[in-house]
């Protein structure tokens, strides 16, 4: 029926979904029935790219189906298990749309949702982030965690969102494939959005308890999250001139080693004590200045990746 | 971990043993010499012997990695004798990884067999290693069996097995055979630099390829003596930077961040007991050997951090380039 609205299928779609998928045999095709629907209603062109992350319960079988059905549904097959940033890169790339919009396969996004963000995107905005106002897991074990990793990730990341965890999110597809996912950073989207210089607005969508499979979320994952967040934070402050962190660094350890300095040398001139008798204090000294020296060539090495890497639009940091 | 900026798409299809076209080789054997001027003309003939049982065009390519002795003469002999043998030579010897990169770089064929003449094995065993291709492995590798090598190599191998084994969770028997059979787009994808090659199989594991092992026959003979015990310890290093490699090269400071962040701790912790020691007035501490202990454990571990952090700073001004995942198939 949208076939009037695509004369052209090798044109871009004006709508590329992103899902990524693993080990969703129970829940992909009825994922795909939710969203067929949704984007035969919108009006406009449009793709569903499903990006199987190395699945191995029969999920790729379900793929093949249904792509060798549907032409407008496009399927990435991970050769091996690479995570869900992997997954969400691939797709990024893959993508041809004007908007993109991610969303999870677990069934747990609703796609009836997705109109919503485009007519928030219509508003001007380059990321819309879905906030699951009443979520629907239990208490304790993801709403709390979740809960302060939201107020964490916030503030520290200058992005305003009551719900950053919320996998459905709609995005201006051009400035979603200039940046680069990798490692565990699909966390940060809307973060590495802010460094490129979005605007971010977010809306109520709904969010529907788990059916299906298990879910993929522990606790251990606790300190790498602070570890990515450690560095995100600092690449959006420092990004542009590391040598400014490296130098703070290397002050307080050259006022450590003037302190030191300054201990030995009342030892020594004031006390009258041996020099040969200050091992400790001696060395104390000579340490803390060697670490200075050294943060402060951490700085110019820093200065030095920034500004030779290929990657040239951190001028935009700030604006 | 993926080969940086060569514009691969990733997207071939799970290609097979290609239908050999007219001239096209269906694969491609790289021999790897290294002063084995006495060698070469024997193992040329049972190379010969073993492919006349395959019925498949072949190319046969000799990289001589720098010999000193006369063994790129036999070979420029030998090349000139047979239009299906090329031979190529090495400035000046770059390892076993720089040879194989010169053999792959002429081969043509969509499936590579490689050995190095070190290790000495049967050439018709180590091209049974291409049916398991055929058969739809992805990666092959050589396990020498029986195999005739010194007691000392022996154990060394077995220990350093168990060890690869150990941190990569796979089961190999001899990762390090110097003997492989593999798809050429298993290369496009798993980088070999440096002397990552001896890795080459745990690397194509860890982007999913399928990777199987065939017995090759060790032949006896003065060239037994394949490895040299140091050698090993440079191998251990190089598979502690594969396993760093693979696993925190896309989060550096997952890993520095953790270490530096215990040794940020302790030093932290040895330096407030101090502080609270000398606040309470049990005595000076600038003498106290602990107090050294305290400041150098607390700079470690910041510089540790700070190291992450740069090589954060490096990933993401290159992420664009580096691929972390590997495409078997894109539908539609």
């Amino acid at each position: 029926m949208s076939a009037h609205l695509q004369p052209d299928p090798s044109a871009p779609p004006y709508l590329s979904v992103v899902v990524p998928i693993y080990n969703e045999v129970e829940s992909v095709e009825r994922l795909w029935q939710a969203i067929h629907p949704v984007m035969e209603g919108i009006g406009k062109s449009w793709e569903v790219i499903l990006v199987d992350d190395g699945s191995r319960d029969g999920t790729r079988a379900i793929l093949r189906r249904l792509a060798a059905a549907h032409p407008q549904l496009r399927v990435i097959l991970f050769r091996a298990n690479f995570g869900q940033s992997a997954a969400m890169a691939a797709g990024f790339a893959a993508t041809r749309g004007e908007i993109v919009v991610a969303m999870d396969g677990d069934l747990q996004n609703d796609p009836l949702d997705i109109p919503n963000l485009l007519d928030k995107m219509a508003e001007g905005y380059d990321v819309v982030s879905g906030w699951r106002k009443n979520r629907k897991d239990k208490l304790v074990l993801r709403k709390v965690p979740s809960k302060i990793a939201n107020k964490l990730i916030c503030s520290l990341t200058d992005v305003r969102l009551h719900d950053t965890g919320c996998s459905l999110k709609a995005f201006r597809g051009e400035m979603l494939r200039r940046i680069a996912l990798y490692g565990e950073l699909h966390r940060f989207i809307p973060a590495l959005m802010r460094i490129e210089g979005a605007e971010i607005a977010e809306l109520p969508v709904r969010h529907h308890p788990r059916r299906f499979g298990t879910s993929k979320y522990n606790l251990s994952r606790t300190f790498r999250v602070v570890m990515d967040l450690t560095s995100i934070r600092l690449l959006m402050k420092y990004l542009v001139n590391p040598l400014v962190f490296f130098s703070a660094l290397m002050f307080f350890f050259l006022l450590c080693g003037i302190g030191s300095l300054t201990a030995l040398l009342y030892m020594v001139i004031g006390r009258g004590a041996p020099l040969g008798e200050m091992n400790v204090l001696l060395t104390l000294t000579v340490v803390f200045w060697t670490a200075a020296v050294q943060f402060f060539f951490f700085g110019l090495i820093g200065k030095l990746i920034v500004t030779t890497g290929t990657r040239k639009t951190f001028l935009q940091i700030g604006q | 971990m993926t080969l940086p900026a060569t514009g691969s798409t990733g997207s071939a299809a799970a290609g097979n043993l290609a239908p050999a076209a007219a001239q096209q080789p269906g694969f491609s054997v790289i021999v790897l010499t290294r002063d084995n001027r006495d060698e070469i003309a024997g193992l040329h003939q049972e190379v010969l012997a073993a492919l006349a049982a395959w019925s498949q065009p072949y190319e046969l390519i000799y990289v001589d990695d720098g010999s000193s002795d006369g063994t790129w003469a036999e070979l420029v002999r030998i090349s000139r004798s047979d239009p299906r043998v090329k031979a190529a030579r090495m400035r000046s010897s770059f390892g076993e990884a720089s040879a194989l990169d010169a053999g792959v770089q002429m081969a043509t064929g969509s499936v590579l067999l490689y050995f190095t003449c070190r290790v000495r094995i049967k050439p018709a065993d180590a091209l049974n290693l291409l049916r398991q291709i055929e058969a739809g492995e992805d990666v092959v590798i050589g396990v020498r069996h029986p195999r005739r090598d010194s007691g000392l190599n022996r154990v060394v191998s077995r220990l350093f097995n168990g060890l690869t084994n150990r941190m990569t969770k796979l089961h190999l028997h001899d990762v390090n055979s110097g003997v492989l059979a593999l798809r050429r787009e298993v290369l496009d994808h798993v980088p070999y630099y440096g002397t990552l090659n001896a890795f080459l199989p745990v690397l194509a594991h860890r982007q999913g390829y399928r990777i199987a092992e065939g017995m090759v026959e060790q032949l006896p003979g003065h060239f037994a003596q394949s490895l040299y015990p140091k050698n090993y310890l440079r191998r251990t290093l190089d598979l502690v930077s594969v396993l760093f490699l693979s696993k925190y090269s896309k989060k550096p400071l997952h890993f520095l961040g953790f270490i530096g962040a215990l040794f940020t701790l302790t030093g932290a912790a040895i330096n407030l007991y101090l502080f609270i020691y000398r606040i309470l007035g049990f005595g000076g501490i600038a003498g106290k050997p602990m107090l050294l202990l305290g400041a150098i454990l607390f700079i470690i571990g910041i510089q540790m951090i700070s190291i992450g952090l740069l090589a954060e700073m490096i990933i993401f001004t290159h992420a664009k380039e580096i691929k972390d995942y590997n495409i078997e198939e894109i539908i539609n």
